[in-house]
């Protein structure tokens, strides 16, 4: 995943972003106790997001406690205790995709880069297979996703639609084994596949110039999509969809911080990016 | 049945007009207008109904003896094309079983496929959440038969979609993102409105 998932911390009350911040440092302080200081490193605004859409499903956030930060013990901060398994799934999902994702980078880096990534290889893949043994599942859905997404890229008639399976597919896998009920599995695997699509696609809007410079793939350069507007009904209408699906799974604890994600938080985020583009398009054509 | 309170998300000390507040907002939520083709629908149709019901019995429970009115929400989901010659297509695709419906449809011959066809490759698609495939599909149904209300309607609901403007987003670099007009919360208390007078008959 790749850091698009956040709040917009504006529309926010205080303590609903102290909240969210407790989570993320609880996130944290988790990672660091199953895999090592070092891993704290991989923590992700996305995995956060998954983290706080577990707790809140499953009602299993107890209270909040004072700590300090372990980069910066000057800094005070708080934690948000849980008690179930949300944040150990949290962090073995972050371990897992950072695992794959240097394996990805491995085959789509140049020369440096690549004899780079090879000698943290080894450090990623011990904790991968830790993580692997305590969360099957989570492994199983992350490493079909690899699988397929390769197939997708290597496909040369792949549409904009299958291009964005593969991840779609993925958060909604991860998403239905939460359900409690089959009308609840089936209404977070449309949400888990529609934050998927969108991420997915966000990601490939954001990467436009630099794919076209580098010839990687790319969804929209592959369709021959390159108008502003049209991606971002595109990406819209997923929103859309995982809203309605979002609509139907009865949250209550964090709620205002969910809402803040799927009403501001990913919007804004979707302006910042075309936006951006935007402006890239305008300067080269002055 | 659950706790028609705790259904609506209100206290049981909540005066009447806190109550018809939270049916007000919930109905909106769960309209099926919001729901339209969508592999969710029963499960909205579902909250729709524990709502209407929730609301009923608390206006019993208070003895105003004033109901939503509406028993059921029933109708919206079944089609009404029961003559059409793609009748078990429809009923894959309402029991979500995608694959067998598109077996269907993909052993059509080229000289079959009319706008119905085009329709229901659509929902298909739309249904696996291939909403690019399921745009053109449903224009081209649109397209080769502009009369038809059903294809018009899940042209209308992919364009309203394609449009999603929560949160007061939108995608005019020009204007403050969080900016929301007067005419919008005009024309949004206007639609809201209107969607309540859909389902309640008072």
């Amino acid at each position: 995943m790749f850091g698009y998932l956040q709040i917009f911390k504006d529309e926010l009350k205080i303590k609903e972003y102290e909240a969210y911040k407790s989570v993320y440092c609880g996130l944290c302080r988790q990672l660091g106790k199953d895999y090592g200081f070092m891993t704290r490193l991989i923590l992700s605004y996305d995995c956060t997001f998954y983290t706080i859409l577990l707790m809140s499903l499953k009602r299993s956030c107890t209270g909040f406690s004072d700590g300090r930060c372990k980069f910066n013990p000057l800094k005070k901060c708080k934690f948000a205790a849980c008690k179930d398994d949300a944040y150990s799934k949290a962090s073995a999902l972050s371990v897992i995709s950072a695992y794959y994702k240097v394996i990805d980078d491995i085959d789509d880096s140049g020369f440096f880069k690549r004899t780079a990534l090879k000698i943290i290889k080894p450090f990623f893949s011990r904790r991968q297979r830790k993580a692997a043994k305590c969360f099957p599942d989570i492994e199983n859905i992350v490493r079909e996703m690899m699988k397929n997404q390769k197939a997708a890229e290597n496909n040369e008639y792949v549409t904009v639609d299958k291009a964005a399976e593969p991840t779609a597919g993925m958060l909604s896998g991860l998403a239905a084994l939460e359900g409690g009920s089959d009308s609840q599995r089936r209404v977070l695997s449309e949400f888990g596949y529609q934050i998927g699509r969108w991420v997915y696609l966000i990601d490939a809007a954001d990467d436009y110039e630099k794919d076209i410079k580098s010839g990687n793939f790319n969804p929209f350069i592959m369709s021959g999509i390159n108008d502003q507007d049209y991606i971002g009904s595109v990406l819209s209408q997923s929103l859309a969809r995982a809203y309605d699906a979002y609509n139907l799974l009865d949250i209550i604890d964090f709620k205002a911080i969910l809402d803040n994600f799927m009403l501001y938080g990913l919007p804004n985020k979707q302006n910042a990016v075309l936006n951006k583009r935007q402006e890239v398009k305008n300067e080269q054509s002055v | 049945m659950n706790n028609p309170y705790e259904v609506l998300g209100v206290s049981p000390n909540a005066s009447d007009e806190e109550v018809k507040k939270a049916y007000r907002e919930l109905a909106k939520k769960y309209h099926p207008d919001n729901y339209t083709n969508s592999p969710l629908a029963d499960v909205a149709e579902e909250k729709m109904k524990e709502v209407n019901e929730a609301y009923d019995q608390i206006n019993n429970m208070r003895q105003k003896g004033k109901g939503t009115g509406s028993q059921s929400t029933g109708g919206y989901s079944s089609y009404n094309a029961q003559n059409s010659k793609f009748y078990s297509v429809r009923i894959y695709i309402q029991r979500n079983m995608i694959n067998e419906a598109e077996n269907i449809l993909n052993s059509t011959p080229q000289n079959e496929r009319d706008a119905e066809w085009h329709f229901l490759m659509g929902m298909c698609a739309y249904r696996r959440g291939f909403n690019e495939q399921a745009n053109t599909y449903f224009n081209t149904a649109c397209n080769m038969d502009p009369n038809n209300a059903e294809y018009r309607t899940a042209v209308n609901n992919m364009n309203t979609q394609r449009a999603y403007n929560y949160g007061g987003y939108t995608t005019n670099p020009n204007t403050n993102s969080t900016a929301c007009s007067v005419c919008d919360i005009c024309s949004a208390i206007m639609c809201a409105d209107c969607l309540c007078s859909c389902c309640r008959s008072c």
